[in-house]
């Protein structure tokens, strides 16, 4: 496994993270510094099996990315689509993620204008998602990096990301959303609220969608299924 | 001249030309491979920036490394992926240079100083500065052709639109 992890190092550059479907390392395309994300395959798969699904996930990612980018929405620059090391290369966004901005809230205080400005482009951006057809499917705040110097908000992963208009699927990806704040940042107020204003200021069907995400609330995220 | 590191083994020399007088014959020769040195001749118009262009390079030469090139050669399969789309013969007649063109980026892999002196003979224009591709491209062709959307535009560069769909074409 040493030996193996060392292989990566050398072939990709400095491993930042690893998840349970990927490794992300930090590397160096043509100049620009660059993130590199690795699907690995999973051994208890069948070779085929592992192959295909390893290869649909990459696509529709880098579909789902540059899609965002179409519909307003920023998000890393794609720079390679490697089908064969199975691997994503992107723009290395610098900044902090929404994640730790809300933490440092939680520990040295509240700055009420950087958290308005930044429930705000949340709705944005999530409105013009939905309204363009595409669920970002994980958004949590840790997926939600500020960059540094224009403080603009750039969406990341969308590894779980797919294409959908039901108001169901856009329901529950704000809810994950809802989930994930209130359990992480429950000390920052009513984020969601904030959020909720812009989406509905952003998206034109938002009625339909928050009827459903009341109904979601009241069931959580799986649908029940009877009958 | 510029020359850029693309992979660990590969360069890129790339070299800009305004008033290019003999494109009919350059269009000529490449048709019969009978330019030497071979070279990539593209249409600059279409090009804000040198990234895409690398960021096509890149692509390339991985093709190239598995042997899986969908053109003929690696000059040209760079003008294919410069296009970001997958219509081969509207790619290089595209982003390629036709009679008219008169404002050309020459690009060749590996280049040594003399073949980019002979590339230089070989384009009857005037070279000209890589910094003056952003104020020389002509945005609503770069528009029309990557159907790039005002509300993309907002938030992006055109040089990252284009690079955004030259590496998601195979995706799509």
């Amino acid at each position: 496994m040493d030996i193996d992890m060392e292989e990566h190092n050398k072939e990709f550059g400095v491993l930042l993270k690893q998840g349970a479907e990927a490794r992300v390392f930090e590397s160096i395309f043509v100049g620009q510094k660059c993130i590199i994300k690795e699907r690995f395959s999973k051994k208890y798969r069948h070779p085929v099996l592992d192959s295909k699904l390893t290869t649909k996930r990459l696509n529709a990612e880098a579909r789902c990315m540059t899609k965002a980018r179409r519909l307003g929405v920023p998000t890393p620059v794609l720079y390679a689509v490697d089908p064969l090391l199975h691997t994503l290369t992107f723009e290395y966004v610098n900044g902090p993620s929404v994640k730790e901005i809300l933490l440092d809230f939680g520990l040295n205080g509240l700055v009420h204008e950087r958290l308005d400005d930044i429930a705000t482009q949340i709705g944005n951006a999530i409105g013009k998602l939905h309204d363009g057809g595409l669920i970002h499917g994980d958004l949590t705040t840790s997926n939600m990096i500020v960059k540094s110097g224009t403080n603009q908000l750039v969406l990341i992963d969308f590894g779980l990301s797919f294409n959908s208009t039901l108001p169901e699927d856009k329901a529950v990806d704000l809810y994950v959303l809802e989930r994930a704040l209130l359990s992480m940042h429950s000390s920052c107020g009513n984020v969601m609220d904030k959020i909720l204003s812009a989406y509905r200021k952003a998206s034109m069907q938002w009625s339909s969608t928050m009827n459903k995400l009341a109904q979601v609330r009241q069931r959580g995220r799986k649908r029940t299924m009877v009958g | 001249m510029k020359l850029f590191q693309i992979t660990k083994e590969s360069t890129l020399s790339l070299a800009l030309f305004a008033d290019v007088t003999n494109s009919r014959e350059l269009v000529d020769s490449m048709q019969c491979g009978k330019l030497q040195p071979e070279v990539a001749l593209l249409n600059a118009q279409l090009i804000p920036d040198v990234f895409p262009v690398l960021a096509a390079a890149h692509k390339a030469l991985l093709s190239k490394s598995r042997e899986s090139l969908t053109t003929r050669t690696l000059h040209s399969e760079l003008v294919y992926n410069y296009s970001g789309s997958k219509h081969i013969t509207e790619s290089l007649k595209r982003c390629g240079i036709s009679d008219e063109t008169n404002y050309i980026l020459a690009a060749r892999f590996n280049a040594s100083h003399d073949e980019m002196k002979d590339v230089e003979k070989l384009i009857n224009g005037k070279e000209i500065d890589l910094a003056d591709l952003e104020a020389r491209a002509d945005q609503p062709q770069i528009l029309k052709h990557y159907k790039i959307p005002a509300q993309e535009l907002a938030i992006s560069s055109l040089s990252e639109a284009i690079t955004c769909r030259i590496s998601a074409r195979d995706a799509l």
